[in-house]
């Protein structure tokens, strides 16, 4: 089951600020919703914990996560596999673009995903929204997080 | 006619316990120490299995047990069997691939089972499945059958992903006829997968006894004994004599039960490497992944006809898929159980039938109600009647001028129908069906802005199955004749062993109506002993309409022979010549005399034994019979179908529904009727509503009562079903069967009746209401494009 | 663990039980009471229904501790001794019934239809009604003639 999203936000700080930290654990362990743990692996892949929940289907997700085509600051993939078990598995990337704006940064984003087992089974007419949701989540805490 | 036997509508003597709660299901019933098992499932279609850590699941609290395909295939378990052999054209046999029970080396399907827990707790086997680690590498996956051959090869045994390429009547012939043909009409249709979804989900308990090295399963089966030959004889589970199958009470089969399943063979295997009773119960979204899918054909078709509308010549190329393994009888179904009917009611002198089986990454595929017939009915009876469309003719007209009239008739197609009145049926439903009337009811139906369509199925299927012989010659692994053992007690009560094994089809009562009605007892004096291998000897089960056909002749047979028995014990005791002896509504009489006994006399005489002499009549009163039928029977009949089609929504209604069958005899109308409501419920299910939907990957997406549509209540009208007669000869009571008939005939009966309402056939199954209002805006555009 | 009493079929019962205990695997696992069946795991077949504290609930949906205090009926408890209720016996008359999976949950339902919607209940409510109870094997003719017959019959 596929599905992809695009968006963007505006961020109330430099290029720099936000790649930076778009690059550090410690945030993206902040923003990411249902995070548990985030242990780097190298400078470019991590290993992380999250439990989410779609629709009926509660899951920790356990996976790495890799960054690639870095061009700092202007933009990176990330892209990773989640195994969630009995609930099935998350996979996907998204391209993240920088740009400068008013003053901040317009960050776009481009997410392609794809679930499998349980959660498509039982899941896939709310995988949209609970991954708008959580996509949501992520930047609202990560613009409080550049922010401060 | 007496009250209670044969034709009469008795009331189910089996519904005291259902209404009450009472019922016995296997999920009912609890054994001391029972554990619970818990299966771990691929979530990826089409996958290499590198690895699977189970270290940490086993150290979680409750746990008895972690296994896997590596631990199956060390104890030496067999794979599971599909038990009917299809050679290809060339004269290959199928390709069967290697099935366990637990996947080891790679997936192919969203399901596929790689692991159980067992554990004291289900709760406790959950949590620790969550621990378990597999490692797959996921490969591309297909679940289109069109598109099977061409993608990546599924298992080594079958390049192409093809099963068999197997044909079916003469090629030259049909297609010079439709060379010479003055019409033809073409068709492209799908048949849509289904999930079969029985109330009852499948469960499985097992016991071993150390004692005695022996094992008891309790299972949702409709073949116990079938399944305790396939698990006995080719997984190589234990000794037929140490492994006794029960199948209590089950909540609706269907097809889907009568196939020997990973489950039962993992919980047999795992109650006697943790020494305790191991049970099973699936769940509904397990349930989807886990039980045998049906239908799922791609198929064009072809109709010739000549200058008067008579059907020349029929030819059929069909992709069938059976998913990723071969399930038990998968084989026979879109082969010998499809193209041996695509003669339908018609005299057509030339049939072609081509059918390529493919693997693909989803459920396995196998008999579903009707089961190959269902999709040569549909493809039959959409041909005549866009035939009859594209003649100008009415599709009545047409039918009749094709139907079959005189019998036997031998098709091009192996079957040789024996007996039928294809027009009564017809004149009987369209009269039922007020079609005089129909051309007011559409335009009534104008005037609030909705189309109105009628739909007509001529269906026919072949029943009792089946013959051993024929079906031997075909490639049936096992014979498919049904036994009886009429057991009289001391006191004239009467215990029926049968081999049959109902799930909703009222056994209970039809069978005690025929030996009700034989030995002039009440019903109530005779109990009907089925589903348990350690009480009734070897027998087939039930499925494909043959419980009455076969299961029954075998114990009118049975019952020939205790009342044989009878006479010489009632001729000795009252002194008379055996051959003066009559027996009629339960009494034993001398000719010419007064002198009389009944049969309960007669019953606790054969058990005294002091009145006749014990060396020339053996003591007692019990007779077994196996009957082997010579042919299949061919149930037959007219369903018409109305539907209404809101122009702005597309909502679609049926509106109407006749059925006039001929099932031969009926034991008990009732009953009957029942089953072809329940029938037509899932045929109208299939055409307008159930939707099984795999993603490109392989992802199933309608896995659950929430995103597959199961009809209810108010999809339907009440229907108008009647019956027409003519006896099957080939059996002694003259039944032809009745459990499929409404579940083949009903998808076309819709689908002409939608295709009719709309003007276009441009529609595929299932019609839903969002189908047909696309079909609507199509139609609107196209007419607004050529305007 | 969570101590839970209820009256179940006119009998108090009380145990303790883990407080995801769902009021369906109560009544079959602990109390034994096997006539109320699970048909489904989202809340859509019915099988599961039975009468708390006089209305129905789909026991697959609540919590055995949600039942706390209540008055709970099942299938097994409707009929009076040995006389089956007006319901039990319609669905017998009108052969509402093939492979009995779906019927406890059909009657209590049904039962609870009438006590909603009154004795004179005609097909289409009761077809539309019948919206949360899945049958697979009668195409629902004969149930909707045992609801309707039997909810004239209640009348007494
Ligand atoms: S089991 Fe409760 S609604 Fe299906
Ligand atoms: S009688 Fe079998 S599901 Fe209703």
């Amino acid at each position: 089951m596929a599905m992809t999203m695009t968006g963007e936000v505006q961020l109330p700080a430099s290029r720099d600020t936000v790649w930076a930290k778009l690059n550090d654990p410690a945030t993206l362990k902040a923003c990411i919703p249902g995070c548990e743990d985030l242990n780097m692996l190298s400078d470019h892949e991590f290993e992380a914990v999250a439990v989410n929940k779609i629709g009926p289907v509660k899951a920790k997700f356990k996976g790495r996560v890799t960054l690639s085509d870095l061009d700092p600051p202007n933009g990176y993939k990330i892209s990773g596999q989640g195994d969630g078990g009995v609930a099935g598995f998350a996979k996907g990337g998204a391209v993240v673009s920088l740009t400068d704006k008013d003053g901040g940064t317009l960050l776009t984003y481009n997410v392609e995903a794809q679930i499998g087992g349980k959660l498509a089974q039982l899941g896939q007419r709310l995988i949209n929204g609970a991954a708008k949701k959580m996509a949501d989540q992520f930047f609202e805490n990560f613009a409080a997080a550049v922010k401060g | 006619m007496s009250a209670t036997g044969i034709g009469a509508a008795v009331r189910r003597k089996e519904d005291q316990r259902f209404i009450t709660g009472k019922g016995h299901y296997t999920d009912d019933v609890s054994r001391p120490g029972q554990t619970f098992a818990y299966f771990v499932r691929s979530p990826h279609a089409h996958a290499k299995l590198h690895s699977i850590d189970v270290k940490a699941a086993a150290a979680m609290p409750g746990i008895l047990a972690v296994l896997t395909g590596q631990d199956l295939a060390g104890d030496k378990i067999g794979n599971l069997i599909c038990g009917w052999m299809i050679h290809s054209k060339d004269g290959s046999p199928m390709k069967m691939a290697p099935h366990p029970a637990l996947a080891a080396t790679k997936v192919c399907y969203v399901g596929d089972p790689v692991a159980v827990v067992i554990a004291e707790t289900l709760a406790q086997a959950k949590d620790a499945a969550e621990k378990i680690a597999v490692d797959y590498e996921v490969l591309s996956a297909v679940t289109d059958p069109a598109k099977a051959k061409s993608a990546a090869q599924i298992h080594d045994v079958a390049p192409k992903n093809t099963i068999y390429e197997w044909h079916l009547g003469d090629s030259k012939a049909t297609d010079a006829a439709l060379a010479a043909a003055k019409h033809i009409t073409r068709i492209d249709l799908t048949n849509n997968r289904l999930v079969p979804n029985a109330m009852e989900p499948r469960a499985a308990l097992a016991e071993y006894d150390s004692g005695t090295d022996s094992l008891t399963l309790w299972n949702t089966s409709q073949n116990p004994h079938v399944a305790r030959l396939v698990i006995s004889a080719f997984v190589g589970m234990a000794p037929e004599h140490k492994l006794r199958v029960i199948a209590p009470d089950v909540g609706g089969g269907f097809g889907s039960k009568i196939f020997i399943y990973p489950e039962e063979v993992v919980c047999l295997w795992a109650a006697r490497r943790v020494g305790r009773p191991v049970k099973w119960t699936s769940d509904r979204s397990e349930a989807f992944l886990a039980d045998a899918h049906g239908r799922d054909h791609v198929t064009h078709a072809e109709m010739a006809f000549d200058g008067d509308g008579k059907i020349t010549a029929l030819k059929v190329k069909t992709i069938a898929n059976l998913g990723g393994y071969m399930s038990t009888f998968s084989s026979s179904v879109p082969t010998y159980l499809y193209a041996t009917l695509l003669s339908g009611q018609y005299a057509i002198p030339n049939i072609y039938c081509e059918v390529d089986a493919v693997y693909t990454n989803t459920v396995p595929v196998d008999a579903y109600r009707g089961a190959g017939r269902p999709e040569a009915t549909f493809v039959v009876e959409r041909l005549v009647e866009v035939g009859a469309r594209e003649l100008g003719l009415d599709p009545a007209e047409l039918r009749k001028r094709n139907f079959i009239k005189s019998f036997p008739h031998q098709t091009p197609v192996i079957m040789a129908y024996d007996a039928g009145d294809y027009l009564a049926s017809l004149k009987k439903a369209m009269e039922l069906a007020d079609v005089k009337g129909f051309g007011r009811r559409k335009r009534d139906a104008a005037r609030h802005g909705k189309l109105r369509g009628l739909g007509y199925s001529t269906y026919i299927e072949a029943c009792g199955i089946a013959p051993s012989q024929a079906v031997g010659s075909l490639g049936a692994g096992v014979g498919l004749w049904e036994s009886a053992e009429v057991r009289v007690n001391p006191t004239g009560s009467v215990e029926v062993l049968t081999g049959c094994h109902q799930h909703g089809q009222g056994h209970e009562t039809t069978f005690a109506q025929l030996v009700s009605e034989r030995l002039g007892i009440s019903i109530d004096q005779v109990s009907i002993v089925h589903g348990d291998t350690d009480k009734v000897q070897f027998g087939m089960g039930t499925y494909g309409s043959r419980s009455g056909a076969v299961g029954m002749s075998a114990i009118v047979k049975a019952l020939d022979k205790v009342e044989a028995k009878a006479k010489k014990i009632a001729a000795h005791v009252m002194e008379a010549a055996e051959g003066d002896i009559e027996f009629r509504d339960g009494k034993f009489t001398v000719a010419g005399t007064d002198k009389s006994m009944a049969f309960g006399e007669v019953a606790l005489a054969a058990y005294v034994g002091h009145k006749f002499p014990t060396q020339e009549i053996e003591p007692g009163l019990k007779e077994g019979a196996f009957y082997d039928p010579t042919n299949f029977t061919f149930p037959a009949g007219c369903h018409i179908c109305e539907i209404e089609i809101d122009q702005e929504t597309g909502e679609t209604e049926v509106v109407s529904w006749t059925a006039v069958d001929d099932f031969g005899t009926l034991i008990n109308p009732m009953i009957v009727e029942g089953q072809v409501h329940g029938g037509i419920a899932q045929g109208v299910g299939q055409a307008m509503i159930e939707q099984t939907v795999y993603d490109k990957d392989g992802q199933l997406l309608s896995g659950s009562y929430m995103d597959y549509a199961m009809p209810r209540a108010h999809n339907f009208p009440a229907f108008k079903v009647d019956t027409t007669e003519t006896k099957c000869p080939s059996n002694p009571l003259g039944i032809k069967g009745c459990g499929e008939a409404g579940a083949i005939a009903a998808p076309a009966a819709v689908m002409n009746a939608i295709t009719d309402a709309l003007g276009t056939e441009k529609i595929e199954m299932p019609a839903t209401s969002m189908a047909v209002w696309r079909a609507l805006q199509t139609m609107n555009r196209n007419q607004v494009a050529a305007e | 663990m969570l101590p839970v009493s209820m009256t179940v079929n006119g009998k108090a019962v009380t145990a303790t039980v883990d407080p995801r205990t769902l009021l369906v695997q109560y009544l079959r696992d602990n109390l034994r009471l096997t006539g109320t069946h699970v048909g489904c795991d989202t809340s859509q077949c019915g099988a599961c229904v039975v009468h708390v504290d006089g209305a129905a609930r789909k026991s697959c949906t609540m919590f055995a501790w949600q039942a706390e205090g209540a008055k709970v009926t099942t299938i097994e408890g409707v009929a009076n001794g040995e006389k089956l209720h007006p319901m039990q016996e319609a669905f017998r008359e009108h052969h509402g019934l093939q492979c009995g999976y779906c019927t406890p949950g059909m009657i209590m339902s049904a039962i609870d239809m009438v006590n909603r919607k009154g004795n004179d209940l005609d097909d289409n409510t009761i077809r539309h009604e019948l919206e949360g109870n899945l049958c697979r094997c009668t195409g629902y003719h004969n149930i909707v003639k045992a609801i309707s017959a039997g909810a004239r019959a209640m009348k007494g």
